[in-house]
């Protein structure tokens, strides 16, 4: 599948105003999400070992093939996105509380009654547990040189995990955990569009000790502390396009990022993004 | 000169100069009177008004927009004065403001520019005539700059220091001209501060009377807020406000209909303009026939009637309206995707035939007209088809709820085929229903038939139970923790399949078997199925019939079993009583034949037939010698010997009062 | 012929310059309105005539201020003039007679001063009981009285401001706006805001409009204004890098 995005920065200051300005563009409510990403990277030359270890069973047929694809192409950072409520700030490991209600999976739109399946999301819980988080692994190329002026256009893919220790199973992949954060955003939808304005948070810095896996609890909503000091967001229009040959799907692609970046022209600047920032390569 | 300077009067007045400027375009404003036609304006009053405009630029302090505006300020203001001095003059005066057409206005407007511009130039004459002395004089003792100040064709024809001047004694100032100097600038200086304090006062009325309008519309907006309306900027007119009633996830052109402007009347209030919709009050009118007459239909709203006066009723009836034509507009969709169910079309009604002799049928009438004489005894159809009408209009809704969960969803990676918008289901679900209510009417009507003649011939039959539309759980507690709400747990349940149950207990202990019935109202297959399970254990060979299509698969089925239990009844009733009782032996116990051995070639045979309206059991004593074997033997049968007893009404009765007396009597 | 004095030169030389400010600004006024289709911004317009009539005033203050002067000069052709083929420019240079237009509308002013000369004079005991009949010095009074006083309360105004001075008098929280957000009351922000940001915190509506001219889509009307930008200190690229590999550089 293919991706075509363009971003822009947005000051802190202009946040509530643009969130009633997409709110009023889409017709929509933003829905607020909060997503876990553990980033890691590949410390093995492709071509070893496949993926056929550990839990790999457990993975549907569709997505062990994208998983192979993904992980065997080159040295690649890539990562495991998990959503997660607010209420799972703060709230003690599902392990420490005797008979924590099990983590129900967060709803696949795939699986449900069609219109019906917006993810009815689990009841705000008092425990979070770690074991039951689902994870999806997202695979992000580095964006195309310079082929489609105006827009940043990259090869991705995304896979969903099945509930196993995620860190044994990237690690018997040759992934090895790198760092965490968390993204916190609104996410809008406009016909294929969809619009994220978000911003990074980091984790509490626990002293000069190094985290070398995921943290198997969250810390309180207000200890987390957004990456860009001024708490400034970032705007991102995605278009992904299941056929990267199908030459009519991506200049449509490009034609609706275009006219969203004209309606928003007077708000904010969307631009495509500096290669290089978006450079998965392991170098 | 001299003369000029002796009939200047004091400073901070006009001066001649001045006066040939202000007498000019002041001339405009008066021009502009004419043109609004106001016969109650005195000729006196006219030619006061000279001279105006340029006091009032310089006294006004720029305080009070254009020049136009000042001026139709007045003459707004002046109208309105005049008008509560009481002439209905005024609301005329504005219809022939409002009636001058555009291209009037613009010449108009050219015209007073012209005028403007002559006057302006009649003023430049004069001044530079003044310069054109004064440097005329000046070039004896400072040529240079004398001359260049100098108009060309003075400059040209007249050589340089050629007026001398003389000085002499001034003449003493008369009294008279003093005066006369004087009485020319106050009067002027009356003048304007009269006309300055009338214009600012008849501004003030104008800018309260404005106030008031602004206030009169802006208090309908919030009222209109207030009943929980949306008002928003107009999209394609920035500086208008708007309605919204529209419904955001119909088909586009609908949710484009779903705005209207509210635009401000001259005194203020607030109308509503719905753009290019078409008029009228559409209406689904949902009709119930029963043998193609109309035997119950429903009517329009309140809300639909034409006759709306206040705002909030107008947007209500928009409302309505954008919703009938959508809903119409849906309903055509899908029964043009129903046609093998029977169901047709034409331009403005739809057709669909529910059971044998009923239908529905929906039509797009408009309300006004769609009133319809109330059939007699109609009360239960009509009540059917407010039910229908209802349910295809809760339908809808939900189906907008559904386009917008659809919409807010993370896209689909882009494909180079649209997905097609299904057919929204709006009445599949209230046939689906009809139909299996119907259906199960007819299994329930069935098995009171056919067990009440099992009653009638003396079998205790347990009562059997029916639970019509048992698919239904409205009552349970719906699941609190999803995002759904109670009301859309709600409609899903209705969307499930429909099911109803019958189980009949039969004579024989732990013995019954259930009917099952299933109607999709969503997806195919469509039509009512049925299963029967049979739970008689009497007979373990007996299949249960499972799966059927036919409701008379289904009458056979249960007349099956019954017959089944009658035999076994019949073949176990001695039983107990005496075990040297002779035993009807069931022989052939699916149709229902017994046989009660006599001696060695003699029995009596039983036939019993059950159907939903009787039972007959019939004996017949057989010899047959040779014993009990067929073949050759069979020719030699002989009935001797037959007795029939039937079920009969009371005034003809039984030998036996029930079939097992006869039976009893049988087995004696 | 006689010599004139210093004195009387420059009061002349002053008046032809008054006269070159007014006849250049009568100029402008024509040449814009020839120019503009068909009319000048109305707020050109009022300009141009304010500065016209300034320059009529300052010619008239000249003319008054220096009347006993100017009233001793008398002007007349002299032995170079070509009397002969000029004689028309002569008579219009030297007119003293005024445009009959002018005379009518010093008659005007005559009558209408004249009238109230009258008034005033006729029963001098009688209290004036209308404004039509105040006494000179009353009159006088009251005119010094108008402008300053009409000044005064054009200032009182706060013309471009969210909330009138009566409900300001009144309190603004009881004024029932509508609006969910909340107006400014820039004589509040004023005090409190001493950079004097003069009103540039306007609150604007920001709507989104579908796009004029038949194009789909729509558009925001209104550029955000902010008081206090902060602007990000972490470039875009810094943040996207890190959300990448999980490292800023």
């Amino acid at each position: 599948m293919h991706e075509l995005l363009l971003f822009a920065s947005v000051p802190v200051h202009q946040h509530a105003e643009l969130l009633q300005q997409l709110a009023g563009l889409t017709g929509m409510q933003p829905r607020h999400c909060f997503e876990r990403r553990l980033i890691f990277k590949a410390y093995r030359k492709p071509g070893q070992p496949n993926a056929r270890v550990g839990a790999s069973q457990d993975l549907q047929k569709g997505d062990l093939q994208r998983v192979n694809k993904m992980l065997n192409g080159g040295m690649f950072y890539t990562q495991l996105v998990g959503s997660v409520q607010s209420a799972h700030f703060g709230a003690a490991a599902a392990d420490a509380v005797a008979g924590g209600a099990p983590a129900a999976p967060p709803a696949d739109p795939d699986t449900n009654m069609d219109g019906m399946d917006e993810a009815n999301p689990p009841l705000p819980r008092k425990s979070y547990d770690f074991d039951q988080q689902r994870w999806s692994l997202e695979f992000r190329d580095i964006p195309e040189a310079g082929t489609r002026s105006g827009v940043t256009a990259r090869v991705m893919a995304t896979a969903a995990l099945p509930a196993v220790d995620v860190v044994q199973l990237m690690n018997a992949w040759g992934y090895s955990f790198v760092t965490e954060y968390i993204v916190e955003g609104d996410m809008f939808v406009q016909n294929d569009t969809a619009i994220y304005l978000h911003r990074v948070l980091h984790y509490p810095t626990t002293g000069d000790q190094e985290i070398r896996s995921p943290r198997r609890q969250l810390p309180n909503l207000d200890q987390m502390a957004p990456l860009e000091k001024t708490g400034s967001y970032v705007l991102q229009a995605s278009i992904t396009v299941q056929d990267s040959t199908n030459q009519d799907a991506m200049k449509t692609a490009s034609q609706h990022l275009f006219a969203l970046r004209e309606q928003l022209r007077s708000a904010v600047k969307l631009e495509p993004a500096d290669r290089l920032a978006l450079d998965t390569r392991v170098k | 000169m001299m003369s000029h300077a002796e009939c200047s009067p004091p400073r901070h007045t006009s001066t001649p100069i001045q006066v040939a400027f202000e007498v000019a375009p002041t001339v405009p404003f008066v021009t502009m009177g004419d043109t609004f036609n106001l016969p109650l304006r005195p000729h006196l009053e006219k030619g006061d008004h000279h001279d105006t405009l340029p006091a009032e630029i310089s006294q006004i302090n720029q305080q009070w927009g254009s020049f136009r505006d000042v001026n139709e300020e007045v003459l707004l203001a002046k109208m309105a004065e005049e008008d509560a001095a009481g002439g209905a003059v005024e609301s005329i005066e504005e219809e022939d403001e409002n009636e001058m057409t555009t291209t009037e206005r613009l010449e108009e407007l050219y015209k007073k520019r012209a005028e403007m511009l002559q006057f302006a130039m009649t003023a430049h004459t004069e001044a530079t005539m003044a310069l054109d002395f004064v440097s005329l004089l000046l070039s004896k003792w400072a040529p240079r700059q004398a001359e260049s100040c100098m108009s060309p064709y003075l400059k040209h024809a007249v050589p340089l220091g050629s007026i001398d001047v003389d000085i002499v004694n001034p003449p003493p100032l008369l009294d008279s001209v003093a005066q006369n100097s004087k009485a020319v600038s106050s009067g002027w200086r009356l003048y304007n501060f009269n006309f300055a304090s009338k214009k600012l006062l008849s501004a003030a009325g104008r800018l309260e009377n404005e106030v008031d309008i602004e206030a009169r519309y802006w208090d309908s907006v919030l009222e209109i807020k207030e009943q929980g309306w949306k008002i928003c900027r107009h999209p394609r007119e920035g500086q208008t406000l708007a309605v919204q009633y529209g419904f955001l996830e119909a088909t586009p052109v609908f949710r484009n209909r779903g705005l209207a402007t509210l635009r401000r009347a001259h005194d203020g209030t607030l109308n509503l303009y719905k753009g290019l919709v078409p008029p009228g009050s559409p209406f689904v009118r949902v009709s119930v026939l029963r043998c193609s007459t109309v035997t119950g239909s429903t009517t329009p709203p309140a809300s639909l009637s034409d006759t709306a006066k206040t705002i909030h009723q107008q947007i209500l009836h928009a409302r309505d309206s954008v919703f009938e034509d959508e809903l119409f507009y849906e309903l055509l969709r899908e029964a043009k995707s129903m046609m093998d169910c029977g169901v047709t079309t034409r331009h403005n009604s739809i057709q669909i035939p529910v059971t044998d002799d009923v239908e529905i049928l929906l039509e797009l009438v408009d309300a006004e007209e769609s009133l319809r004489d109330e059939p007699e005894n109609a009360q239960l159809d009509t009540q059917l088809a407010e039910g229908v009408a209802y349910s295809m209009r809760i339908l809808l809704s939900f189906a907008h709820r559904l386009n917008h969960r659809r919409r807010i969803r993370p896209p689909a990676p882009l494909a180079s085929e649209k997905p097609r918008t299904p057919e929204y289901h709006l009445f599949r679900p209230s046939l689906a229903y009809l139909q299996h209510v119907s259906q199960a009417r007819c299994v329930e009507s069935f098995i009171h038939g056919i067990t009440g003649v099992m009653r009638s011939s003396g079998f205790q039959l347990p009562e059997y139970t029916t639970e019509i539309l048992a698919s239904l759980k409205i009552n349970q507690n719906l699941p609190p923790m999803t995002e759904l709400s109670a009301l859309e747990s709600l409609m899903i349940n209705f969307l499930e399949p429909i099911e109803s149950v019958f189980k009949v207990n039969l004579l024989t202990p732990n013995s019954s078997f259930t009917i099952k019935m299933r109607t999709n109202v969503l997806e195919p297959p469509y039509g009512t199925h049925f299963n029967v399970t049979y739970d008689l254990p009497a007979i373990p060979d007996l299949r249960s019939p499972g799966n059927l299509e036919m409701r008379h698969e289904v009458e056979a089925a249960v007349t099956h079993a019954l017959l089944l239990d009658i035999v076994t009844k019949v073949s176990s009733s001695n039983k107990k009583s005496s075990n040297n009782m002779k035993q009807w032996e069931a022989i052939y116990p699916h149709i229902g034949e017994l046989r009660l051995p006599l001696d060695y070639d003699t029995y009596k045979k039983m036939q019993i037939s059950l159907s939903r309206d009787n039972l007959t059991i019939s004996t017949n004593l057989i010899h047959s010698p040779g014993g009990r074997g067929f073949g050759e033997a069979f020719q030699r049968k002989k009935t001797v010997e037959s007795k029939t007893w039937t079920l009969r009404s009371s005034d003809n009765p039984n030998e036996h009062s029930s079939a097992l007396d006869f039976v009893a009597a049988e087995t004696a | 012929m006689a010599t004139l004095t210093n004195d009387q030169i420059k009061t002349l030389e002053q008046s032809r310059q008054r006269l070159v400010q007014l006849t250049r600004s009568l100029g402008s006024l024509i040449g814009s309105l020839n120019q503009s289709e068909p009319l000048p911004p109305w707020s050109s317009l009022q300009t141009q005539a304010s500065i016209i009539s300034n320059n009529l005033v300052s010619v008239s203050e000249l003319l008054s201020d220096n009347r006993d002067l100017l009233s001793t000069l008398v002007a007349y052709p002299g032995p170079e003039y070509p009397g002969r083929t000029q004689s028309n420019a002569l008579q219009q240079l030297l007119r003293t007679k005024l445009d009959p237009r002018v005379e009518d509308w010093v008659e005007r002013g005559r009558v209408q001063g004249t009238e109230q000369a009258n008034l005033s004079t006729a029963n001098p005991s009688v209290p004036a009981p209308s404004a039509e009949k105040l006494s000179e010095a009353e009159l006088a009074s009251l005119w010094e009285w108008a402008p300053l006083a009409a000044n005064e309360e054009a200032r009182r105004r706060d013309w471009g401001a969210n909330y009138t001075l009566e409900e300001r008098e009144m309190g603004i929280e009881n004024v029932v706006t509508g609006l969910k957000r909340t107006l400014e009351d820039e004589e509040e922000g004023d005090e409190e805001d001493e950079e004097g940001e003069e009103g540039e915190e306007e609150m604007e509506i920001v709507g989104v409009h579908r796009k004029s001219g038949g194009g789909s889509g729509v558009e925001f009307d209104i550029a955000p204004h902010h008081a206090h930008p902060v602007h990000p200190v972490v470039p875009l690229p810094d943040i996207l890098r890190f959300m990448t590999t999980g490292k800023m550089v």
